[in-house]
């Protein structure tokens, strides 16, 4: 049963994850004034480029859908304390993996074809965030050094594949042939909308589930919050940890699949990553690390994301203004853990439960030390 | 002598060598100023956004007034409002410093890419003016190009040779130098010491934004003369490989960023010549024995074979049998782009560094 304190907790959080959506969106709302634009016509292209129409909400729904996953894949390696940063990587091996299912095999049945790709992007991400683990786990690489590198590393790839192996014979623009329509999600309404949306709910409780019901996820968080603690309690520390980041990784190889195989052109250019894999990082921080908080977190970034186009065309405010939306989310959301750690030291509350970024993480030096 | 002129150098000639240390200076910089501040334990990995906002602000300085000073000064402008951002997060709020400075990262591209579409979107960029280069009297008349090459270049190089032992000497051979050390090993001295933790650790985060500012508006002002979104690339990142590769001291970190400004400097030379020439694999193979040579004469206690790398020793085998076997292999500039971060992953695998990172890196630092 939840006492009263955990109660307020709970309330606090909600509270201080709407006041950081607020500042970020006063953020916002001085540089679409710098732009020379007036705050309130902005907000109105917001709304009507985002939730006014069924166009426009399809279009910000099924933005969402990879924000939810790749969100979900930080709340796993967050809680595991392994803050790796190879979402955009993965996502785009995976979005490799999904492609070359989706170019292949045409002749094959829907009900083997898109399950197929879907699992082939999965094992994509899960192989790339395989390296990085690897890396950290026999050679003790800092996990977030290798991601940005293997981010780096995997750009360039996509780059020379939709420019060359995969690129369509005699189009003018670096972009594969439509895949088969038996690889692609089917539409769910008309627009943009398909049917990966289904996903989302299946993968927010199934998250919260297995972080909060299972003896996996208690490990997890034990691991994340004191790696020492969870060494002497005879836990494996370093599979644990590697383990977080194959699941996380498969999370963002699911989230490349949405993008290949539910974007809103069957072609794959060089650029559907998108961002996504920064922007559910955002989005996690947003909602506080919790489950449940991911989805109205991954509304609002999508929403941000549907309306920029319309921001441009008709206020003359660039695209950019999400990227400072999102640094300025990510870093009010860090910064606001700052006062629930006031608050705990003032009032002498024990350790809580969701470790926030508050908790002081092991060192860089103390991390290698923990030896199995 | 006449073996090696026999082979030729290939893609290593001096113009190679010329704009390795251009394309150094900015890795350099940023890399100075990093180890000085993870000495004091803040690992600042927006690194990269502040030389990107450097490479804006000093841009944007230029176009306004052609005045090559005023610009480097905005560059260091650029870099310090991110860096007094980072240290507000990561020191004051004692926020996860390396959430923060992705965050930072993210907010820098952001931002620029915000400036550079409303101030600069739709005209056609103008080139600035680029730096001055000044010939060193005497060393630059160094025949066969070399002089030419190493000691004829612009100012804020120079500058920057020189503050790598300027920073050892401020580590190493200073009070400062042993306080920032302090405060990244064990703060509890500098407190008890009389001296502010907080302080230290505000200032070097600082430094070490003034200094990739710096090196981001070298980018724009010694290299291209004009900003694009992005334009870093991850020379930031490279730069805190750097760090790391260079086991926290100024010295090894600076030959890190060489490390890297040659592998850049090469893998933009491969990307215009159309097959890839045979001298690169002598030159892998020669690192590569070198590494393995270093491996096998470090610590005695095993067997020397038990000591060998043996990933490394086949890679050494299957270069000298490519260099000797010259097949004609031709690769998209893509694949070359790939080079310096593959390099950087396997530099950090081998931890070639004997040193380990400062022992309170990233812990924030409450006062008893």
């Amino acid at each position: 049963m939840a006492s009263r304190r955990q109660l307020t907790m709970k309330t606090a959080e909600t509270l201080v994850a709407v006041s950081i959506a607020i500042l970020a969106g006063v953020v916002g709302v001085a540089f679409v004034a710098i732009a020379g634009a007036s705050p309130t016509s902005a907000a109105s292209a917001i709304w009507n480029g985002s939730f006014n129409g069924s166009q426009q909400l399809s279009g910000t729904l099924a933005k969402t859908v990879p924000l939810v996953f790749v969100a979900m894949g930080w709340i796993l390696v967050f809680r595991a304390g392994r803050f790796h940063v190879g979402f955009p990587g993965q996502i785009t091996v995976g979005g490799i993996f999904a492609t070359l299912i989706g170019l292949h095999l045409s002749g094959a049945p829907m009900i083997v074809h898109l399950p197929l790709a879907i699992i082939v992007a999965i094992l994509g991400g899960l192989l790339y965030a395989g390296v990085a683990a690897w890396l950290w786990a026999r050679h003790d690489v800092n996990e977030i050094l290798s991601t940005l590198l293997l981010n780096l590393i995997a750009a360039p790839v996509l780059d020379w594949l939709v420019s060359g192996p995969l690129m369509e014979k005699g189009a003018g623009v670096p972009a594969t042939p439509p895949l088969s329509s038996s690889s692609l999600w089917p539409l769910l309404s008309g627009g943009e909308l398909h049917w990966d949306i289904a996903l989302v709910p299946i993968c927010i409780v199934a998250g919260w589930f297995f972080l909060t019901q299972t003896r996996f996820g208690a490990r997890l968080k034990l691991v994340g919050a004191n790696p020492r603690a969870a060494l002497t309690c005879g836990l494996a520390v370093r599979r644990i940890g590697v383990n977080s980041i194959l699941l996380s990784g498969a999370l963002a190889g699911l989230a490349g699949a949405s993008l290949v195989l539910a974007g809103d052109y069957p072609g794959v250019s060089n650029n559907f990553e998108g961002g996504y894999g920064f922007y559910g990082i955002a989005v996690a921080l947003l909602a506080r690390n919790s489950p449940w908080g991911v989805f109205p977190a991954a509304l609002l970034f999508a929403a941000l994301l549907q309306s920029t186009d319309v921001l441009q065309a008709q206020l003359n405010v660039s695209t950019s203004v999400v990227g400072v939306m999102q640094g300025a989310t990510m870093l009010l959301a860090l910064a606001a853990s700052t006062l629930f750690y006031a608050i705990r030291r003032r009032y002498r509350m024990p350790a809580r439960r969701l470790a926030a970024v508050t908790a002081e993480p092991p060192a860089l030096a103390a991390k290698e030390t923990v030896e199995l | 002598m006449s073996t090696l002129a026999a082979i030729g150098y290939g893609p290593f000639n001096a113009g190679w060598l010329a704009s390795t240390l251009v394309i150094t200076a900015p890795i350099l910089l940023a890399t100075l100023g990093e180890v000085v501040s993870e000495n004091a334990g803040v690992l600042n990995v927006g690194l990269e956004g502040m030389m990107l906002s450097g490479a804006f602000t000093s841009y944007y300085v230029a176009w306004k007034t052609n005045d090559p000073t005023l610009s480097l000064l905005a560059g260091a402008g650029g870099g310090l409002l991110f860096a007094l951002i980072m240290a507000l997060v990561a020191i004051e709020a004692r926020a996860d410093q390396i959430v923060s400075g992705i965050a930072i990262n993210l907010l820098a591209i952001g931002a620029t890419g915000f400036g550079y579409d409303q101030i600069f979107g739709g005209q056609n960029l103008v080139t600035v003016h680029t730096l001055g280069n000044i010939a060193i009297p005497g060393l630059s008349k160094i025949p066969g190009g070399i002089g030419n090459a190493l000691f004829n270049h612009d100012i804020v190089l120079y500058l920057a040779a020189l503050l790598v032992p300027a920073t050892w000497l401020l580590l190493y051979r200073s009070k400062w130098g042993l306080l920032i050390r302090a405060a990244g090993e064990t703060p509890e001295a500098v407190d008890t010491a009389g001296a502010s933790v907080r302080r230290i650790r505000w200032i070097a985060t600082l430094w070490a934004g003034c200094l990739s500012g710096v090196g981001g508006a070298y980018l724009v002002l010694a290299d291209v003369g004009i900003f694009g979104q992005n334009m870093t690339a991850g020379r930031g990142y490279l730069a805190l490989v750097a760090v790391i590769f260079g086991g926290w001291r100024p010295f090894g970190v600076a030959l890190g960023a060489l490390v890297f400004g040659g592998l850049e400097a090469l893998q933009l030379r491969l990307a215009a010549v159309h097959a890839l020439p045979s001298q690169v694999w002598l030159v892998v193979a020669l690192v590569v024995a070198a590494f393995v040579l270093y491996r096998v004469t470090r610590g005695a206690a095993r067997p020397a074979v038990a000591r060998l790398p043996w990933p490394a020793v086949v890679l050494v085998v299957a270069s000298a049998t490519l260099f000797f076997a010259k097949p004609y292999i031709s690769l998209t500039s893509d694949i070359y782009s790939l080079i310096p971060y593959v390099v950087a992953l396997v530099l950090l695998t081998a931890a070639l560094a004997k040193t380990r990172a400062p022992s309170k890196l990233t812990l924030p630092y409450t006062r008893g």
